[in-house]
């Protein structure tokens, strides 16, 4: 403690009290040794959800829930609701204390000051939110439909689907769970979890994109998030039978079990041919380093890369195929042990484009009967339209859709 | 010498005032120091809005602290038993409104510091809560306890029923006499052990005992309640029933003069719920009659007595007050609603749980303090 007796973190909190986050004004704080470390933010307000080009940070919780409000009023403070919490959790702060009036507002989990840890919190609906409960039939766009089932899926009804989609992402595990037990805490009434998928991202090992867990590297090819009119052409919502969808992103989430113990009886030769790449660089098998671009024209009957490996099934690289392109922002799981004592592990994929038919399902219809498919299966998980960004402290999650 | 001082957060929070008009900074720190029979002096009026007070204990007992508004005796905040030699802070958003502190030493009388008058800003965003003494709820546990002595009297009764049944081996007979006598007992509201030893006798689940439902120590309400849905013929159950009715005139006997320690009314409002949605709604307690649903209900009832006798309390100090009445309304419509669909199931696990949420205040409010 210091001399005075008052510490000097308080007076960080102090500030954050106020409602800035310490990101924020880092940058006009001296430099002391006391001081915290700067607390990363990502911006909450903006014409898009964060969480969609936010690189992806560590950890994450994809969440799906049923809606359960009476009416469309309790329907519209569900969403606001959601935006308090997301606006509070994503900057961070100290949360107000009752006094003797209540239990503590906070779990605690993050300590007495709540970091922003650059928390993300990103808001989709489900195609069962238009039906006749909430009068929302006639603001539904074409494209959001319950998730397809696939020619190679398992899916289980009870961990597909849902009202609404709640995706968070932050640096640390801690992070994400907090958020999610102080927006189920607000929410009790009025919203269920339907299912839960934990997800992390692995570091680099030992450089370029992070590894899967057949232990190859996943999203090498990814689209560049830099590029605002490929955002714009290929994950923003644009010209659309629903204006209110405008700026939105619709989003993919599936759990793809992986049979790791079955992978790993596989010889290196048949699983760098299903991937179509090297599993140590991550090259593609025409290529030498990870980022070398493969040339299918060059390679017409597949004698480097097979015609039906995962990376030439899913990016042809044709004119007819660009337009196809996803934004993948996935994640490795790993929850537990099955019936005969298998790992039940694999990837929480999610991705997010501007056209789920023209864009997912197209890809998906291309990888049908892949070889891979032998060794994955697709258990659960949902189609979601990521609502449009909350532009300031008066817009709210939904406007657009409830007004 | 006791003082209250406004503390600029050392140098450069000293530098970071200079730029300000001194009034909107969040930055200082107001530092409270108590012993016996000093509560602090001469305080400066603090800026509205969010601020820590570190308070600190300098004398040789421990001592409760309370932000007050003097005009009405209410709390805004508390830091309780606050030791010897230690501090703490206390989180205060301050709006227009008097303020002071308040010290209660361990045996001495409470002392009340200077009260100063925060001008600006608007009111203060929750009102202070006037505490609740032991004196205060009184009256409560004397209404509960009239409740439960009555209830162990059906008790009683549907219990020798339930014996007499069992004796005479009809099954239907003997599972609807069952369920009389469970609900009886959960009417009472007997969670996370109210009733001691006796709650193990009448009540017990096989958790916990090392041969679960095989375990002689098995006994009571669930242990006939498994018997008649397992097959078991009523009669070699009879002797369970004879078990119970001792343990019933046993807790009948002794709860007249077993006190009622006032904490536990508020803390049951929500945990006689928390108890129905850990053991009922998941089904764990079910020993194979399915009757979770009518138990959940009757424990509503319980809820609902003891909410009875904290309303004269709680309706003016617990601003959601009303919301209780429409969640537990919920609750019984959706238990009644039994089409089994999952979606129907997340209803019910949504009223229940929003119902505890809105409970779980009253024991903090209701959490017995001093006042003088």
């Amino acid at each position: 403690m210091s001399s005075n007796g008052t510490p000097r973190r308080a007076f960080l909190w102090g500030a954050l009290g106020a409602g800035v986050a310490v990101g924020a004004t880092g940058a006009t704080l001296p430099t002391r040794a006391e001081a915290t470390a700067p607390d990363p933010v990502v911006p909450f307000h903006g014409i898009h959800q964060a969480g969609i080009i936010t690189p992806a940070q560590p950890h994450a919780v994809h969440v799906a829930f049923d809606v359960l409000t009476d009416n469309r009023a309790e329907l519209t403070d569900l969403f606001k609701t959601l935006t308090e919490r997301a606006r509070f959790l994503t900057a961070g702060g100290t949360p107000p204390d009752p006094g003797i009036s209540a239990p503590p507002t906070d779990s605690g989990v993050l300590g007495p000051t709540v970091p922003a840890d650059r928390l993300t919190v990103t808001v989709g609906v489900g195609a069962s939110l238009f039906d006749d409960r909430y009068g929302l039939a006639n603001r539904k766009p074409k494209q959001l439909t319950p998730m397809t089932t696939f020619p190679n899926d398992h899916l289980d009804p009870a961990e597909s689907h849902g009202d609404l989609s709640v995706q968070l992402c932050a640096d640390n595990r801690d992070t994400v769970v907090h958020a999610l037990r102080d927006i189920a805490r607000h929410t009790r009434g009025a919203m269920q979890m339907r299912w839960r998928y934990e997800g992390f991202n692995s570091p680099p090992r030992p450089a370029g994109t992070p590894r899967n867990l057949m232990g190859f590297k996943d999203g090498t090819s990814n689209l560049d998030t830099n590029d605002a009119a490929l955002m714009d052409r290929m994950v923003w919502v644009q010209h659309n039978d629903q204006p209110w969808t405008t700026n939105g992103s619709y989003q993919v989430v599936r759990r793809i079990r992986m049979l790791v113990e079955f992978w790993d009886r596989v010889s290196i030769n048949e699983q760098e041919n299903m991937f179509g790449r090297r599993r140590d660089t991550g090259a593609p098998l025409d290529g030498n380093h990870e980022n070398d671009v493969p040339n299918f024209a060059a390679d017409p009957i597949g004698s480097a890369i097979p015609l039906t490996s995962h990376i030439r099934r899913a990016n042809p690289r044709t004119p007819q195929s660009d337009d196809s392109r996803i934004l993948r922002r996935p994640y490795n799981y790993d929850r537990g042990v099955d019936t005969v004592g298998n790992l039940d592990m694999g990837l929480v994929f999610v991705c997010y484009q501007q056209d789920l038919q023209r864009q997912f399902e197209a890809i998906q219809n291309r990888l049908a009967d892949e070889p891979l498919v032998d060794y994955i299966q697709p258990v659960g998980g949902g189609y979601f339209l990521v609502l449009p960004g909350v532009q300031n402290t008066e817009d709210y999650l939904g406007r657009g859709l409830l007004t | 010498m006791p003082f209250v001082v406004r503390l600029a957060g050392g140098i450069l929070g000293a530098a970071v005032l200079a730029g300000c008009t001194g009034h909107d900074s969040a930055q200082d720190q107001l530092t409270l120091t108590v012993s016996r029979g000093n509560c602090g002096s001469a305080w400066e009026t603090p800026p509205s809005g969010a601020q820590k007070v570190l308070v600190r204990n300098v004398g040789t007992v421990t001592t409760e602290v309370d932000l007050i508004d003097p005009g009405t005796g209410g709390v805004y905040a508390e830091v309780e038993a606050l030791a010897p030699n230690t501090e703490r802070t206390m989180d205060v958003t301050f709006g227009k409104s008097s303020y002071a502190f308040r010290c209660f030493a361990e045996d001495t009388d409470a002392v009340t510091g200077p009260t100063i008058q925060v001008t600006e800003g608007s009111p203060p965003a929750s009102p202070a809560v006037l505490p609740i003494s032991s004196q205060d709820l009184s009256g409560a546990v004397g209404a509960y306890r009239g409740y439960v002595t009555k209830g162990l009297k059906t008790l009683a009764d549907q219990t020798a029923a339930l014996t007499r049944t069992l004796r005479a081996g009809d099954v239907a007979a003997s599972r609807a006499a069952w369920l009389r006598a469970h609900l009886a007992y959960e009417r009472l509201g007997a969670a996370y052990d109210t009733f001691g030893d006796f709650a193990d006798q009448i009540d017990g689940l096989p958790d916990g005992l090392s041969k679960g439902v095989q375990d002689p120590e098995f006994v009571g309400l669930r242990r006939i309640e498994y018997g008649l849905w397992h097959g078991q013929p009523p009669k070699t159950l009879a002797r369970y029933g004879d078990q119970l009715g001792t343990a019933v005139a046993g807790l009948r006997a002794e709860f007249p003069s077993a006190r009622t320690d006032p904490n536990d009314l508020p803390l049951r409002a929500h945990e006689i719920m928390e108890n129905a949605l850990q053991f009922e709604l998941t089904g764990q307690a079910d020993q194979g009659s399915g009757t979770g649903r009518a138990t959940i209900q009757a424990n509503l009832d319980g809820t609902q007595a003891v909410l009875d006798a904290l309303g004269p309390l709680m309706t003016k100090r617990y601003a959601d007050w009303p919301q209780i009445a429409v969640w537990i309304a919920k609750t019984r419509e959706l238990i009644k609603k039994q089409d089994g669909t999952a979606m129907d199931r997340r209803r019910l696990n949504a009223a229940v749980s929003q119902l505890v949420e809105v409970l779980a205040p009253i024991a903090a409010i209701g959490d017995v303090r001093r006042t003088s």
